[in-house]
């Protein structure tokens, strides 16, 4: 039988971490009107939907997507969200899709999983230049 | 001759630039600037003279990209961490061939490799690949560039490979 203390400190190793945050009346209002909307019977389910499709515009634009709401009538939005803004990769580098063989991606499969090959001595006179 | 590198702006003077290849003379006169800030699909570095620094002697263009987890052969799929696998991909490298022979090739190669450091530590990224031309294989390889296999030796250009992993390596000595 297991001591008493280990198993408070296991509870303790499984206890949820709390979130509580201040809204001001108009927010507060909003997460009511938005659980309503979307059914949600607590602020637990609440979040962990919020959570979940902030994860992923974050993932989105990590990856160089943007995120556009389109329309019945075909008219485009692009969400710019500036805190998102800064996960996304085009802020320094643009993104673009390319195409591998079958062969290119295995043969690369191989070297990214091997130990690194080790520097050319004008690469190291390059970089150091 | 002193050199800078930067970005690419509007004004620069790009119609006399000839590097020997249409393709790469007309994606800097055509393409570049509106590719960089109209549809963000590549930015471009330019080497300019000093003392004419609106002339482009040598350009290259990288930009980000990433491999589909699930597009990788399914034995190396299972110990694959759960994301896409990001890239580099340094899509052009010329210079003016009035130019050859300076070490502007090998310049804009350390700054193209410098920023893609720098991009890795801000996005996360594993690898720079290239499709260099096969004449220019040797170039690429003696700075580390491994060819991967698959290409086919019809196709114009070499897929090559450099791990950011041997970049870092090359910093520290």
């Amino acid at each position: 039988m297991p001591a008493a203390g280990t198993n408070k400190a296991q509870r303790k190793n499984t206890r949820k971490p709390k979130f509580q945050a201040d809204l001001a009346p108009v927010e507060d209002r909003i997460v009511r009107s938005l659980k309503e909307e979307l059914q949600l019977s607590s602020n637990s389910d609440f979040m962990a939907d919020a959570i979940a499709l902030f994860r992923w515009a974050v993932a989105e634009r990590k990856r160089g997507h943007k995120i556009i709401s389109e329309s019945t009538t075909g008219e485009r939005e692009v969400l710019v969200l500036p805190r998102l803004e800064r996960v996304a990769p085009e802020a320094v580098l643009p993104y673009v899709n390319i195409t591998w063989n079958e062969e290119e991606l295995e043969s690369l499969m191989n070297l990214a999983l091997a130990e690194p090959a080790q520097p050319t001595e004008a690469l190291v006179r390059a970089m150091r230049g | 001759m002193g050199v800078i590198v930067r970005r690419l702006e509007e004004d620069d003077v790009a119609h006399n630039f000839d590097c020997n290849d249409d393709a790469l003379n007309n994606y800097l006169k055509k393409h570049a600037w509106s590719n960089q800030q109209k549809i963000s699909i590549g930015v471009t570095y330019v080497v300019v003279d000093e003392s004419a620094s609106k002339t482009m002697l040598g350009y290259f263009t990288l930009a980000t990209s990433a491999i589909p987890r699930n597009s990788f052969p399914k034995k190396h799929v299972r110990g694959l961490p759960a994301y896409d696998l990001p890239l580099i991909l340094l899509a052009r490298l010329a210079v003016d061939h009035r130019f050859e022979g300076r070490g502007l090739g090998r310049l804009l190669l350390r700054e193209a490799l410098r920023i893609s450091l720098s991009v890795s530590e801000q996005v996360g990224c594993r690898c720079i690949i290239t499709d260099a031309y096969r004449n220019k294989v040797s170039w690429y390889a003696k700075y580390g560039f491994i060819p991967l296999e698959g290409g086919g030796e019809d196709k114009p250009t070499q897929r090559m490979f450099l791990d950011l992993r041997t970049l870092k390596a090359a910093l520290k000595g």
